[in-house]
Protein backbone atom coordinates (compact mmCIF):
# COMPACT_ATOMS: atom_id res chain seq x y z
CA UNK A 1 0.00 0.00 0.00
CA UNK A 2 2.69 2.42 0.98
CA UNK A 3 4.25 1.88 -2.38
CA UNK A 4 1.02 2.85 -4.10
CA UNK A 5 0.72 6.06 -2.13
CA UNK A 6 4.23 7.09 -2.93
CA UNK A 7 3.79 6.38 -6.59
CA UNK A 8 5.70 9.44 -7.68
CA UNK A 9 8.88 8.86 -9.62
CA UNK A 10 11.88 11.15 -9.10
CA UNK A 11 11.33 12.50 -12.60
CA UNK A 12 7.78 13.58 -11.73
CA UNK A 13 8.90 15.23 -8.51
CA UNK A 14 11.51 17.20 -10.39
CA UNK A 15 9.07 18.10 -13.12
CA UNK A 16 6.90 19.99 -10.65
CA UNK A 17 9.76 22.36 -10.10
CA UNK A 18 10.12 23.40 -13.70
CA UNK A 19 6.90 22.48 -15.50
CA UNK A 20 3.64 24.36 -15.02
CA UNK A 21 0.51 23.82 -17.13
CA UNK A 22 2.62 21.68 -19.44
CA UNK A 23 5.03 24.52 -20.16
CA UNK A 24 8.50 25.46 -18.99
CA UNK A 25 7.90 27.45 -15.82
CA UNK A 26 11.40 28.95 -15.85
CA UNK A 27 13.85 30.53 -18.27
CA UNK A 28 15.97 27.97 -20.14
CA UNK A 29 19.70 28.69 -20.29
CA UNK A 30 22.94 27.16 -21.53
CA UNK A 31 24.65 25.05 -18.86
CA UNK A 32 28.04 26.43 -19.71
CA UNK A 33 27.70 30.13 -20.37
CA UNK A 34 24.17 31.02 -19.22
CA UNK A 35 23.04 32.23 -22.64
CA UNK A 36 19.25 32.55 -22.71
CA UNK A 37 17.75 29.86 -24.94
CA UNK A 38 14.01 30.04 -24.18
CA UNK A 39 11.86 32.51 -22.35
CA UNK A 40 9.62 31.13 -19.61
CA UNK A 41 6.32 29.52 -20.71
CA UNK A 42 7.37 29.47 -24.35
CA UNK A 43 7.58 25.70 -24.93
CA UNK A 44 5.72 22.50 -24.06
CA UNK A 45 7.05 19.71 -21.90
CA UNK A 46 7.18 16.38 -23.72
CA UNK A 47 8.31 12.95 -22.55
CA UNK A 48 9.80 10.95 -25.42
CA UNK A 49 12.89 8.83 -25.89
CA UNK A 50 15.43 10.04 -28.37
CA UNK A 51 19.12 9.38 -28.88
CA UNK A 52 21.32 12.44 -29.04
CA UNK A 53 25.06 12.55 -29.70
CA UNK A 54 27.15 13.31 -26.60
CA UNK A 55 28.30 16.91 -26.27
CA UNK A 56 31.91 15.74 -26.08
CA UNK A 57 32.99 12.92 -28.36
CA UNK A 58 36.16 11.09 -27.36
CA UNK A 59 38.72 11.80 -30.06
CA UNK A 60 40.28 8.34 -29.91
CA UNK A 61 37.03 6.85 -31.13
CA UNK A 62 37.14 7.01 -34.91
CA UNK A 63 33.98 8.00 -36.66
CA UNK A 64 31.50 6.20 -34.44
CA UNK A 65 29.20 8.80 -32.87
CA UNK A 66 28.57 8.19 -29.18
CA UNK A 67 24.95 8.71 -28.20
CA UNK A 68 22.89 8.86 -25.05
CA UNK A 69 19.13 8.44 -24.68
CA UNK A 70 17.27 11.55 -23.56
CA UNK A 71 13.78 11.17 -22.13
CA UNK A 72 12.52 14.70 -21.50
CA UNK A 73 12.32 17.61 -23.91
CA UNK A 74 10.84 21.03 -24.42
CA UNK A 75 8.90 21.11 -27.67
CA UNK A 76 9.20 24.31 -29.71
CA UNK A 77 6.92 24.54 -32.75
CA UNK A 78 8.22 27.77 -34.26
CA UNK A 79 11.98 28.27 -34.40
CA UNK A 80 11.60 32.01 -33.89
CA UNK A 81 10.36 31.26 -30.39
CA UNK A 82 14.00 30.73 -29.43
CA UNK A 83 15.80 33.63 -27.81
CA UNK A 84 19.29 32.52 -28.84
CA UNK A 85 20.16 29.24 -30.55
CA UNK A 86 22.34 27.75 -33.28
CA UNK A 87 21.20 25.28 -35.97
CA UNK A 88 23.73 22.92 -37.52
CA UNK A 89 23.72 21.78 -41.11
CA UNK A 90 21.23 19.01 -41.83
CA UNK A 91 22.08 15.36 -41.16
CA UNK A 92 19.37 12.78 -42.00
CA UNK A 93 16.40 15.15 -41.65
CA UNK A 94 17.81 16.61 -38.45
CA UNK A 95 19.53 19.77 -37.51
CA UNK A 96 21.14 19.83 -34.10
CA UNK A 97 20.69 22.74 -31.71
CA UNK A 98 23.64 24.47 -30.08
CA UNK A 99 24.20 27.39 -27.76
CA UNK A 100 24.36 30.61 -29.79
CA UNK A 101 27.04 32.06 -27.53
CA UNK A 102 29.48 29.26 -26.67
CA UNK A 103 28.41 26.70 -29.33
CA UNK A 104 28.01 23.89 -26.80
CA UNK A 105 25.72 21.16 -28.02
CA UNK A 106 23.71 19.32 -29.11
CA UNK A 107 21.26 20.83 -26.64
CA UNK A 108 18.49 19.35 -28.75
CA UNK A 109 17.42 18.75 -32.32
CA UNK A 110 15.23 20.13 -35.09
CA UNK A 111 13.14 17.92 -37.36
CA UNK A 112 13.37 19.33 -40.89
CA UNK A 113 10.15 17.55 -41.94
CA UNK A 114 7.87 18.93 -39.25
CA UNK A 115 10.09 21.99 -38.61
CA UNK A 116 9.60 21.47 -34.89
CA UNK A 117 12.47 21.69 -32.41
CA UNK A 118 13.14 19.78 -29.21
CA UNK A 119 15.39 20.94 -26.35
CA UNK A 120 16.89 18.21 -24.14
CA UNK A 121 16.03 19.15 -20.56
CA UNK A 122 19.02 17.30 -19.12
CA UNK A 123 21.35 19.47 -21.21
CA UNK A 124 20.16 22.90 -20.10
CA UNK A 125 19.66 24.73 -16.80
CA UNK A 126 16.64 26.63 -15.51
CA UNK A 127 16.68 30.07 -13.97
CA UNK A 128 14.25 32.76 -12.86
CA UNK B 1 0.17 31.38 -30.36
CA UNK B 2 0.77 35.09 -30.04
CA UNK B 3 3.85 36.46 -31.72
CA UNK B 4 6.42 37.17 -29.07
CA UNK B 5 8.62 39.53 -31.05
CA UNK B 6 8.27 42.71 -33.07
CA UNK B 7 10.62 42.13 -36.00
CA UNK B 8 12.43 39.32 -37.74
CA UNK B 9 15.49 40.16 -39.84
CA UNK B 10 17.33 37.65 -42.02
CA UNK B 11 21.03 38.49 -42.30
CA UNK B 12 23.79 36.97 -44.44
CA UNK B 13 27.55 36.78 -44.01
CA UNK B 14 29.26 37.03 -47.38
CA UNK B 15 32.87 37.18 -48.54
CA UNK B 16 35.76 35.10 -49.82
CA UNK B 17 36.57 31.75 -48.32
CA UNK B 18 38.91 32.03 -45.33
CA UNK B 19 38.04 35.57 -44.27
CA UNK B 20 36.53 34.29 -41.03
CA UNK B 21 32.81 34.35 -41.76
CA UNK B 22 32.35 31.14 -39.86
CA UNK B 23 34.30 32.37 -36.84
CA UNK B 24 32.06 35.42 -36.68
CA UNK B 25 29.17 33.02 -36.23
CA UNK B 26 30.99 30.20 -34.50
CA UNK B 27 33.64 30.51 -31.81
CA UNK B 28 33.97 27.10 -30.24
CA UNK B 29 37.50 26.01 -29.54
CA UNK B 30 38.10 22.39 -28.75
CA UNK B 31 40.76 20.80 -26.63
CA UNK B 32 43.06 18.00 -27.70
CA UNK B 33 41.10 15.24 -26.00
CA UNK B 34 37.58 15.90 -27.10
CA UNK B 35 35.93 16.68 -30.37
CA UNK B 36 32.81 18.75 -30.42
CA UNK B 37 30.05 17.04 -32.37
CA UNK B 38 28.72 20.49 -33.32
CA UNK B 39 31.97 21.74 -34.85
CA UNK B 40 32.22 18.55 -36.90
CA UNK B 41 28.88 19.23 -38.58
CA UNK B 42 29.09 23.01 -38.66
CA UNK B 43 26.56 25.76 -38.03
CA UNK B 44 24.04 26.66 -40.73
CA UNK B 45 22.46 29.67 -39.01
CA UNK B 46 21.82 31.22 -35.65
CA UNK B 47 18.85 32.97 -34.13
CA UNK B 48 19.59 35.85 -31.81
CA UNK B 49 17.21 38.11 -29.97
CA UNK B 50 18.20 41.71 -29.40
CA UNK B 51 16.50 44.77 -28.00
CA UNK B 52 16.41 47.76 -30.32
CA UNK B 53 14.85 50.85 -28.77
CA UNK B 54 12.37 48.77 -26.78
CA UNK B 55 11.49 46.47 -29.71
CA UNK B 56 12.23 42.77 -29.52
CA UNK B 57 14.09 41.96 -32.73
CA UNK B 58 14.95 38.44 -33.88
CA UNK B 59 18.00 38.08 -36.08
CA UNK B 60 18.41 34.97 -38.20
CA UNK B 61 22.06 35.00 -39.25
CA UNK B 62 23.24 32.73 -42.08
CA UNK B 63 26.79 31.69 -42.81
CA UNK B 64 27.41 31.22 -46.54
CA UNK B 65 30.74 29.42 -46.06
CA UNK B 66 31.21 26.59 -48.55
CA UNK B 67 29.18 28.46 -51.16
CA UNK B 68 32.00 30.81 -52.19
CA UNK B 69 33.58 28.38 -54.59
CA UNK B 70 30.68 29.03 -56.93
CA UNK B 71 31.89 32.63 -56.85
CA UNK B 72 28.32 33.67 -56.39
CA UNK B 73 25.89 32.93 -53.65
CA UNK B 74 22.83 31.07 -54.80
CA UNK B 75 19.65 33.09 -55.00
CA UNK B 76 18.10 30.87 -52.34
CA UNK B 77 20.38 32.47 -49.79
CA UNK B 78 19.51 35.96 -50.92
CA UNK B 79 15.77 35.34 -50.87
CA UNK B 80 14.22 37.35 -48.10
CA UNK B 81 17.50 38.64 -46.73
CA UNK B 82 17.33 42.16 -45.40
CA UNK B 83 20.92 42.70 -44.34
CA UNK B 84 24.30 41.56 -45.62
CA UNK B 85 27.68 41.63 -43.88
CA UNK B 86 30.42 41.84 -46.50
CA UNK B 87 33.48 40.34 -44.88
CA UNK B 88 37.13 40.59 -45.95
CA UNK B 89 40.34 39.67 -44.18
CA UNK B 90 42.70 42.60 -43.45
CA UNK B 91 45.66 40.23 -43.93
CA UNK B 92 44.47 39.20 -47.41
CA UNK B 93 44.58 41.84 -50.18
CA UNK B 94 42.65 39.67 -52.63
CA UNK B 95 39.69 39.24 -50.28
CA UNK B 96 39.52 43.05 -50.03
CA UNK B 97 39.59 43.55 -53.79
CA UNK B 98 36.84 40.95 -54.14
CA UNK B 99 34.43 42.99 -52.02
CA UNK B 100 33.56 44.90 -55.19
CA UNK B 101 32.67 41.63 -56.92
CA UNK B 102 30.54 40.59 -54.00
CA UNK B 103 28.71 43.90 -54.11
CA UNK B 104 28.02 43.36 -57.80
CA UNK B 105 26.76 39.85 -57.02
CA UNK B 106 24.43 41.30 -54.38
CA UNK B 107 23.14 43.94 -56.78
CA UNK B 108 22.31 41.24 -59.30
CA UNK B 109 20.66 38.81 -56.93
CA UNK B 110 19.44 40.40 -53.73
CA UNK B 111 16.58 42.75 -53.09
CA UNK B 112 17.49 46.29 -54.18
CA UNK B 113 16.94 47.76 -50.74
CA UNK B 114 19.02 45.26 -48.78
CA UNK B 115 21.14 46.96 -46.10
CA UNK B 116 24.87 46.31 -46.32
CA UNK B 117 27.88 46.69 -44.05
CA UNK B 118 31.58 46.00 -44.69
CA UNK B 119 33.64 44.18 -42.08
CA UNK B 120 37.44 44.13 -42.15
CA UNK B 121 37.99 41.00 -40.08
CA UNK B 122 41.10 39.65 -38.29
CA UNK B 123 42.22 43.15 -37.23
CA UNK B 124 43.98 41.45 -34.28
CA UNK B 125 46.66 40.21 -36.73
CA UNK B 126 48.23 43.62 -37.14
CA UNK B 127 51.72 42.38 -38.08
CA UNK B 128 50.32 40.54 -41.11
CA UNK B 129 48.06 43.34 -42.23
CA UNK B 130 47.88 44.01 -45.99
CA UNK B 131 44.86 46.32 -46.05
CA UNK B 132 44.96 49.53 -44.02
CA UNK B 133 41.92 50.70 -42.12
CA UNK B 134 41.90 53.85 -44.28
CA UNK B 135 41.45 51.82 -47.46
CA UNK B 136 38.52 50.00 -45.88
CA UNK B 137 36.95 53.30 -44.93
CA UNK B 138 37.55 54.67 -48.42
CA UNK B 139 35.82 51.72 -50.06
CA UNK B 140 32.88 52.10 -47.69
CA UNK B 141 32.56 55.78 -48.59
CA UNK B 142 32.69 54.94 -52.28
CA UNK B 143 29.70 52.59 -51.93
CA UNK B 144 28.03 54.56 -49.13
CA UNK B 145 28.07 51.54 -46.85
CA UNK B 146 28.98 51.47 -43.16
CA UNK B 147 32.33 49.95 -42.21
CA UNK B 148 34.01 48.56 -39.13
CA UNK B 149 37.10 46.48 -38.44
CA UNK B 150 36.40 43.35 -36.41
CA UNK B 151 38.19 40.55 -34.67
CA UNK B 152 36.02 37.47 -34.34
CA UNK B 153 38.82 35.94 -32.28
CA UNK B 154 38.70 38.70 -29.67
CA UNK B 155 34.95 39.33 -30.16
CA UNK B 156 35.86 42.90 -31.07
CA UNK B 157 33.08 44.93 -32.75
CA UNK B 158 31.16 41.83 -33.85
CA UNK B 159 28.15 42.53 -31.67
CA UNK B 160 28.37 46.21 -32.54
CA UNK B 161 28.25 45.36 -36.24
CA UNK B 162 25.09 43.26 -35.90
CA UNK B 163 23.35 45.92 -33.83
CA UNK B 164 24.30 48.60 -36.35
CA UNK B 165 23.04 46.61 -39.32
CA UNK B 166 19.81 45.68 -37.51
CA UNK B 167 19.23 49.29 -36.45
CA UNK B 168 19.70 50.48 -40.05
CA UNK B 169 17.23 47.89 -41.35
CA UNK B 170 14.70 48.91 -38.74
CA UNK B 171 15.13 52.61 -39.53
CA UNK B 172 14.69 52.00 -43.26
CA UNK B 173 11.62 49.90 -42.64
CA UNK B 174 10.00 52.48 -40.40
CA UNK B 175 10.69 55.17 -42.96
CA UNK B 176 9.02 53.07 -45.66
CA UNK B 177 6.01 52.36 -43.53
CA UNK B 178 5.64 56.03 -42.76
CA UNK B 179 5.81 56.84 -46.47
CA UNK B 180 3.28 54.13 -47.26
CA UNK B 181 0.79 55.40 -44.71
CA UNK B 182 1.38 59.00 -45.70
CA UNK B 183 1.62 59.10 -49.49
CA UNK B 184 1.40 62.89 -49.67
CA UNK B 185 5.17 63.04 -49.58
CA UNK B 186 5.25 64.84 -52.91
CA UNK B 187 6.97 62.08 -54.84
CA UNK B 188 4.60 62.12 -57.78
CA UNK B 189 6.00 60.89 -61.04
CA UNK B 190 8.72 58.87 -59.41
CA UNK B 191 8.20 55.19 -59.95
CA UNK B 192 9.55 53.37 -56.98
CA UNK B 193 11.03 49.90 -57.33
CA UNK B 194 8.61 48.62 -54.70
CA UNK B 195 6.08 48.15 -57.49
CA UNK B 196 8.16 45.31 -58.85
CA UNK B 197 8.66 43.86 -55.42
CA UNK B 198 4.93 43.49 -55.03
CA UNK B 199 5.07 40.42 -57.26
CA UNK B 200 7.15 38.57 -54.74
CA UNK B 201 4.99 36.42 -52.47
CA UNK B 202 6.09 37.90 -49.17
CA UNK B 203 8.26 40.97 -48.93
CA UNK B 204 10.25 41.37 -45.77
CA UNK B 205 8.35 44.54 -45.07
CA UNK B 206 5.14 42.67 -44.54
CA UNK B 207 6.76 40.30 -42.10
CA UNK B 208 7.68 42.96 -39.63
CA UNK B 209 5.17 45.02 -37.80
CA UNK B 210 6.19 48.14 -35.98
CA UNK B 211 3.50 48.91 -33.49
ZN1 LIG C 1 26.59 28.55 -23.98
Amino acid sequence: MAEMENDVSPIETEQREYVEDGKNKLVVQCKFCGSKILDKKSSNYIAQEKDLPLMQQASNNDREVQNETIKEFYHVENMYTFENIGFTHTVDNHKYLSCADCDAGPVGYHDTNTRHSYVAISRIVHSK
Amino acid sequence: MAKTYDCLFKLLLIGDSGVGKTSILFRFSEDAFNISFISTIGIDFKIRTIDLDGKKVKLQIWDTAGQERFRTITTAYYRGSMGIMLVYDVTNEKSFENIKNWIRNIEENASADVEKMILGNKCDLDSQRQVSKERGEQLAIEYQIKFVETSAKDSLNVEYAFYTLARDIKAKMEKKQKEASNPSGGRSGVHKPTLNDARKPVTWLSRCSVL
